[in-house]
């Protein structure tokens, strides 16, 4: 099979233009988790001239997409490009491959499930 | 979630406004009078650098978005605190106070030429400015609420000018001369500092960015066509200048628009290029007395300047800069800034600097590409490196370049070296015992994309008096 699956970790404020934008390019489903979490910074602000020396988590979401493995370069971009802002707190990408996709209602598999 | 409203055509507008001041026309005046219509050779190079130029702080605005401090903050993230101090307090802070006082001379210039008072122009420049420092001071902000529709205005009065002229349409006696004055491409070359001035400014778009719509395409794309109306209204003057005015006569005049309004239109003419450019003179002066007092501010939140210049008073002006900018303002035009040669001696005193300022943007777009080749760039100038390359050899070659006599030229860089060395000092002994950082050693990028959080010097400071309170404890206890 030829996918993966992209997860994305970034801040809570970054879903609707992120979501505008996957849009545009074709990206037909995603799923969306808000969860608390850190990063290298263990949570730092990024004012705060010493890093905690004990995780402090924070709100985060992670943005999962699945994707043929062609598009993954394409989406990661849109993604790289809509979230980046300079700042600490960006967000993470992880690309992962996908053995088979199976939609429930009908058995579809692969390709058919996805689409 | 989405506030952003301005579109294309309205960023264009703010873009060509802020490019657009009284103190260009005199350039124009001074070129033209010197070469004709051999002066739009040297306007159209002036524009392809500057659109280079343009091009390279669209992409530093990408890797580092949505900044106040914009070039300060690109400098110190690309080459470190002691070019980021030479260059944003000289390059910036002094050629846009050389820059104001110029345009404020215009005012004098402009009111003389006119009405022919028998005062020296200079009292009227140091009129309007302590008028316009007690207004910023006071919070009045009436000046910046007109100054869209007097920029407008001016931009309208020249192209309708400029048609005008072409057209042969004036009242006045049409003058026959050669429109080409200039022999060679050298004569072109050498006008290139007075060409450039007429372009400078389009990297205050840059922080509109955060209002723009699709900001990633209109703002590089607004940069570019705001300088390329600019260079296309300004040929139309040229050219219109050409069929009313004689080119000698434009070159001593210290107001040459005024001198091609009257020519060509008889008082009317003359009258109407006073209104507008008094207007516009007021409320430039007023907005860069307010802008320097702001960037001021700003360098002091990145700890390049004293913290006093981020001292407000009680209506939220940031009277230290307001009252030293004026200061320095008043200063220049007490010399006795009034002929055009005293004029556009500044202006090319002040170019140096700004030129320098825009050369270290341009490496900056380098040192990024080589430090951060897989950063997500939203704009890239295309090409690779040849653009930047070509934008630095321009700058460079315009500094060279900066006069077509030598001796101004010399004189020129006398003045530079010396406000170099000045700040030069200043830099490293504020790296030294301020900073505790090494001069040459750039910042990290995070660490100046936090330092746009007010929280940011407060917090850092704090630490740091921790850390010295901690290390004199020790110190007593040791001795104990």
């Amino acid at each position: 099979m030829e996918f993966s699956r992209i997860e994305v970790i970034t801040a809570l404020n970054r879903l609707s233009n992120l979501k505008q934008a996957l849009s545009k390019i074709g990206v037909s489903g995603m799923t969306v988790i808000q969860a608390i979490g850190c990063g290298v910074q263990n949570g730092t602000q990024e004012y705060e001239p010493e890093m905690n020396k004990e995780m402090e988590l924070l709100p985060k979401q992670v943005v999962i997409i699945y994707v043929e493995n062609h598009k993954v370069d394409q989406v990661v971009d849109v993604v790289k490009k809509e979230l980046f802002t300079g700042h600490i707190g960006d967000g993470k990408i992880f690309i992962s491959p996908v053995t088979n996709i199976i939609r429930v209602r009908t058995g579809e598999e692969g390709l058919d499930a996805l689409k | 979630m989405n506030d952003k409203k301005i579109g294309l055509p309205s960023v264009i507008a703010t873009g060509v406004g802020l490019i657009v001041a009284t103190s260009c026309l005199l350039s124009l005046g001074q070129g033209a009078g010197a070469l004709g219509t051999g002066f739009i050779l040297t306007m159209v190079l002036a524009c392809v650098i500057n659109i280079f130029t343009a091009l390279c702080m669209a992409e530093l605005n990408a890797v580092m978005p949505n900044l106040t401090g914009g070039l300060a903050q690109y400098t110190l993230a690309g080459v470190g605190p002691f070019i980021t101090i030479v260059t944003m307090v000289g390059g910036y802070l002094l050629c846009q106070s050389i820059a104001g006082s110029v345009e404020c001379a215009m005012f004098g210039n402009t009111i003389n030429s006119v009405f022919h008072t028998g005062l020296p122009s200079s009292f009227y420049c140091i009129l309007l400015l302590v008028v316009l420092i007690i207004a910023n001071l006071a919070g009045v902000d009436i000046f910046a609420k007109i100054q869209d529709v007097v920029v407008y205005g001016l931009i309208f009065s020249l192209t309708a000018m400029g048609l005008i002229g072409i057209f042969n349409a004036g009242t006045g006696t049409r003058v026959v001369q050669q429109m080409n004055i200039s022999t060679s491409f050298a004569d072109s070359l050498s006008y290139l500092g007075l060409g450039f001035f007429l372009f400078i400014g389009c990297e205050f778009v840059i922080p509109m960015s955060p209002v723009t719509k699709n900001a990633r395409r209109n703002i590089p794309l607004s940069m570019v066509l705001s300088l390329l109306i600019i260079c296309g209204m300004q040929i139309l003057v040229v050219i219109g200048m050409g069929h009313y005015t004689k080119w000698s006569d434009l070159a001593a005049s210290s107001s040459p628009h005024v001198l091609y309004g009257e020519s060509m239109l008889g008082r009317f003419g003359a009258i109407w290029m006073v209104i507008v450019s008094i207007f516009a003179v007021v409320s430039t002066v007023n907005s860069c007395i307010n802008f320097l007092s702001r960037m001021c501010a700003g360098l002091a939140n990145l700890d390049m300047l004293p913290t006093v210049f981020q001292k407000k008073d009680k209506r939220g002006a940031y009277y230290v800069g307001v009252l030293m900018i004026g200061g320095i303002m008043i200063a220049i035009n007490a010399t006795g800034l009034s002929n055009s040669s005293s004029l556009s001696f500044m202006i090319l005193v002040a170019m140096v600097f700004w030129l320098i300022s825009y050369i270290v943007q341009d490496i900056n777009v380098l040192i990024f590409r080589k430090r951060f080749p897989k950063m997500p760039r939203t704009f890239k100038v295309p090409f690779g490196p040849v653009i930047p390359i070509l934008a630095i050899i321009g700058d460079i070659f315009i500094i060279f370049n900066i006069d077509g006599n030598p001796a101004t030229r010399a004189q020129i860089y006398r003045i530079d070296g010396l406000c170099f060395v000045l700040l030069s000092a200043y830099a490293l002994l504020w790296c030294r015992f301020r900073l505790h950082r090494p001069a040459f050693k750039p910042y990290e990028m995070k660490e100046v994309m936090a330092m746009e959080n007010s929280l940011y010097l407060p917090a850092h400071r704090r630490a740091k008096e921790e850390m010295k309170k901690k290390a004199e404890a020790n110190l007593k206890v040791t001795r104990a």
